[in-house]
């Protein structure tokens, strides 16, 4: 956009309106305002929000689910390393064997070039003139002994950081050394006398690369896993039953009971249907579990009939699922109840009045005026319930953790423990990434169903009457 | 006017000298810890840090140089939220210098350069850290060298309520000998079965209280594996799975569930519930952490320790595997910075707060185990009767989890087939089918599977 008005107003397309000159020339409120492009405009900023908040977020969850990305790769790039680790990596995938143990050697060999070196750096001189009388030609396995033999000179530096930076100017071994490049890698290796073929180059590499790659084995490993068609009917039958039962049957109830009250007591009514929705979820999912647990209300009400205490949420998969449902339900169906009500209220009181006088019943004015008149946001509320229950798990998590025995996993929480949540911190973004893609495809693929079942089309078109 | 022009100039170099001068000797450091799994209780996994930073102020005055160190500590009671800031922080550059954390971590993180080697900063030979024990020196280190300090040593103790012994028959000496024998293999996991089921059965705790394990996935569980033979990580560094160990391990508490002394769905069950319950005498036998100690003596409101409740090694489980506890230290990390002299001062801090006056104080407030031996004959803890019974009795057999990068997949893998047996969603011999499935998907050639 350009500074002046005139130009607010060539982008606005203003132009073709009015007199370009002669006219009072436009504020550039004003030419925004009469501007054909105003809604464009006034949806930028949630064009911003789109942006940043959900297609980013989808970009790089489809990029990242075809990566090995963790905690231990990072996400911000590697380096090369010669370790321990990587050595073992060596013999078991490439088998490698004498190459490894080569490489995996610690060498330090006091000599001439390593002393010039020394010299260049903080290290004293009588310090080095010592430690060549003493040691020259002489080779340490480990560290550690090198910078006891500096630390047994005399004129020994007093400072800890001048013995490890003398010490390290003998070091002709890669181990633990951090590469930035596979150049520099080879290149260190080929100093230290050990000579690789091509293949043995990119075998190298294979293992010491700490970052990560890109890989399809994330969906490989989905595939294969038995936990995974596990989760994929626990999921389905959590969002389903949750969906028919309340956020749309029960939600439907509430609507259709309370149009039929005075407008007073149904308000009330509305009003503690919403209060799950407004309690803070971590509050309400204590106040469940104290409910059920083993010496919560249930069980304190139950004892004197002889019921043993017990977890009542956590006793069986099926008491589970009873629970997250009723947790879940209980916050959902409100939002349906309200669209419900509001779509009930615009249905116009003649037609009521006039079922009425032909001697319609409820039941007959609910089948025959409310519910056909209910279809557009019956499918507004099953597919955004749908795909909200698809991606939510934080109830799960609060309530049973996926328990008892993985009974009530549901996808998107194995998609959060994987990739942030892991006792030993031992995070698996790529792996996460990649099962909150199949979310997504879900996701679309699902909305993609109830627009042709539910005839958006249809719905959508003009009234033919007008 | 020349000369005052002159004049001007000398003061103004000679004032510009000084002050840089001034600048390069008064260096200023804001060195930030942050801790992980962090209570009230311990509050000196921050304040031995700014401790050490007055030390080490001192020090540099000695030599002459101007030392200012700013010390912002961050401690988060969870680890889950601590784990994801640390990573996360380290992405965008905003690393803390010092991080708490459990030792379990250094495998990955040391992986992704995220924290960096405190032996290239400190003298492993100078003191305190020569004086560190072997064990947790060695759970310290990774690929052979020394990546963090421990901060503190713990282990896990099996308890027995001791009235509840003496109502199915146990002597005082039987109860005085019983750590003896479960240390020699005489007194199993077997037992532990009987034992809590004769409590049940005298009425003296409900149903499925008998063997009150721990409510959560931990550290713990591994040494039900390690009582059955099982081993964690080979000499090469190669993690392994032993089927029949893992079999056994998940068919004792399948078989504590049949026998009715544990619950079905005692896994997530409340910690306060649980910690109510064990301190007052609802349980006949459990087992937890040597920090507990605190939980009770305080908050749960148990007077007499000693008087209420007996201690030892968890049991052996057969005669394949031995009487053992796991230490599961945190430690002192340095994380990748670009100011080298803030790493290096960070170094010196964590070093300095290693000291057995120091980490004593942490030790004894938050009923941890010492990490140094002299730190066994500071007053604060040798007077203390539970610091010193457990230090003797456990931590000798401690061993721990392996610094290994994928560690935690295994041991993720190893809870969820424990649960499914546990709660009865699989037989033990489909969760173990299952186990291996997944350790071989998820993990191919880095674990031995036997």
């Amino acid at each position: 956009m350009g500074n002046s008005s005139v130009d607010v107003a060539d982008a606005g397309g203003l132009k073709t309106r009015g007199p370009p000159s002669s006219g009072p020339k436009l504020s550039k409120l004003a030419a925004i305002g009469n501007s054909k492009y105003l809604g464009l405009y006034l949806l930028a900023p949630a064009f911003l929000f789109v942006f940043v908040f959900f297609l980013t977020p989808v970009v790089l969850t489809g990029i990242f689910g075809f990566t090995n990305m963790s905690t231990a790769t990072g996400i911000t790039g590697g380096s090369y390393l010669v370790s321990r680790s990587s050595m073992l990596a060596l013999k078991d995938r490439h088998g490698l064997d004498e190459i490894a143990d080569d490489l995996s050697k610690v060498v330090y060999t006091i000599d001439e070039d390593g002393l010039a070196a020394a010299a260049q750096g903080k290290a004293d001189a009588a310090t080095l003139v010592e430690f060549r009388d003493k040691f020259l030609g002489q080779s340490f396995d480990n560290r550690r002994d090198i910078e006891r033999a500096i630390k047994s000179l005399d004129s020994r530096p007093s400072s800890t950081r001048v013995i490890k930076a003398i010490a390290a100017n003998f070091e002709r071994s890669v181990l633990n050394i951090r590469f930035d490049t596979e150049e520099d890698l080879f290149a260190a290796v080929s100093d230290f006398g050990v000579s690789l073929d091509a293949e043995q180059k990119i075998a190298l590499s294979d293992v010491a690369y700490t970052g990560w790659v890109f890989t399809t084995d994330n969906f490989k490993r989905m595939v294969s896993l038995p936990e995974t068609t596990k989760t994929l009917i626990n999921t389905m039958f959590y969002v389903f039953t949750t969906l028919i039962l309340f956020n749309t049957g029960f939600a439907l109830v509430l609507a259709i009971s309370t149009h039929y009250m005075e407008s007073r007591p149904a308000g009330f009514f509305r009003s503690v249907w919403l209060l799950p929705r407004i309690t803070p979820p971590v509050l309400y999912v204590l106040m469940w579990k104290w409910l059920a647990w083993d010496t919560g209300f249930l069980s304190v009400i139950l004892e004197p009939f002889g019921v043993e205490p017990r977890n009542w949420m956590l006793d069986s998969p099926a008491n589970a699922w009873t629970f997250i449902i009723l947790i879940n339900g209980m916050v959902g169906a409100s939002m349906g109840m309200l669209i419900f009500s509001s779509a009930i209220k615009a249905i116009p009181q003649s037609l009521f009045y006039a079922s009425e006088v032909d001697g319609a019943t409820r039941i007959q004015q609910i089948r025959h005026i409310i519910l056909p008149q209910l279809r557009f946001p019956i499918l507004f509320i099953t597919s955004y319930q749908t795909l909200s229950l698809m991606t939510s798990f934080e109830y799960i998590l609060l309530a049973t953790e996926g328990g008892p025995g993985g009974a009530t996993e549901v996808w998107a929480l194995t998609t959060y423990m994987k990739a942030l949540s892991n006792y030993a911190g031992a995070l698996e973004y790529g792996y996460g990434a990649a099962l909150a893609l199949v979310l997504v495809v879900i996701g679309v693929t699902l909305s993609i169903f109830y627009l042709k079942l539910f005839d958006f089309k249809t719905l959508t078109a003009p009234p033919k009457i007008e | 006017m020349m000369h005052y022009r002159t004049a001007l100039a000398a003061l103004a170099t000679t004032a510009m000298i000084t002050i840089g001068s001034g600048a390069a000797l008064a260096e200023e450091v804001t060195i930030t810890v942050w801790s992980g799994g962090s209570g009230p209780n311990d509050n000196y996994r921050i304040d031995a840090i700014k401790i050490a930073a007055d030390f080490l102020e001192r020090e540099a005055a000695v030599r002459g140089e101007e030392l200012s160190i700013t010390v912002e500590g961050k401690p988060y009671t969870q680890w889950d939220e601590f784990k994801q800031a640390v990573t996360l922080a380290a992405e965008a550059g905003t690393a803390p210098n010092i991080v708490v954390a459990g030792h379990e971590d250094i495998a990955a993180w040391a992986q992704s350069g995220l924290i960096v080697p405190i032996e290239d900063y400190v003298d492993v030979d100078s003191w305190p850290i020569n004086d560190i024990y072997e064990n947790l020196f060695d759970i310290s280190s990774f690929n052979g060298m020394l990546y963090g300090l421990p901060q503190d040593a713990e282990a896990r103790p099996f308890f027995f309520w001791k009235d509840h012994m003496r109502g199915i028959g146990y002597s005082d000496a039987d109860i005085d000998a019983l750590p003896g024998k479960v240390q020699s293999g005489e007194y199993t996991l077997q037992d532990v079965l009987v034992d809590a089921k004769k409590i049940q059965d005298a009425g003296l705790v409900k149903p499925g209280y008998g063997f009150y394990p721990r409510v959560s996935n931990g550290p713990d569980y591994w040494q039900f594996y390690l009582s059955f033979g099982g081993q964690m990580e080979d000499g090469s560094g190669k993690l392994v799975f032993d089927k029949a160990a893992m079999t056994k391990f998940y068919q004792f508490f399948v078989d504590a569930v049949a026998a009715g002394v544990t619950r079905k769905n005692h896994i997530g069950t409340p910690w306060d519930q649980w910690y109510g319950e064990v301190a007052s005498g609802k349980a006949g036998m459990w087992h937890g952490g040597t920090w507990h100690y605190k939980r009770y003596t305080t908050t749960e409101g148990l007077d007499d320790f000693f008087g209420n409740i007996q201690f030892s090694l968890i049991p052996a489980g057969d005669a394949d595997g031995a009487a053992n506890t796991i230490t599961h230290p945190l430690v002192y990390l340095l994380t990748k910075q670009d100011d080298d002299d803030a790493i290096a001062i960070a170094a010196d801090l964590v070093k300095i707060a290693s000291e057995p006056r120091i980490n004593a104080l942490h030790a004894i407030k938050s009923a941890h185990l010492g990490i140094t031996k002299s730190e066994a004959s500071v007053d604060l803890y040798s007077g203390d009767r539970w610091a010193r019974e457990a230090t003797e009795r456990l931590l000798p057999h401690a061993s721990a989890m392996p610094n290994n990068v994928n560690f935690g997949q295994y041991w993720e893998i190893m809870w969820g087939g424990l649960e499914g047996s546990w709660t009865g969603q699989k037989s033990v011999a489909d969760a173990i089918a299952d186990v291996e499935t997944e350790l071989r998907t998820t993990l191919g050639d880095k674990i031995v599977i036997r």
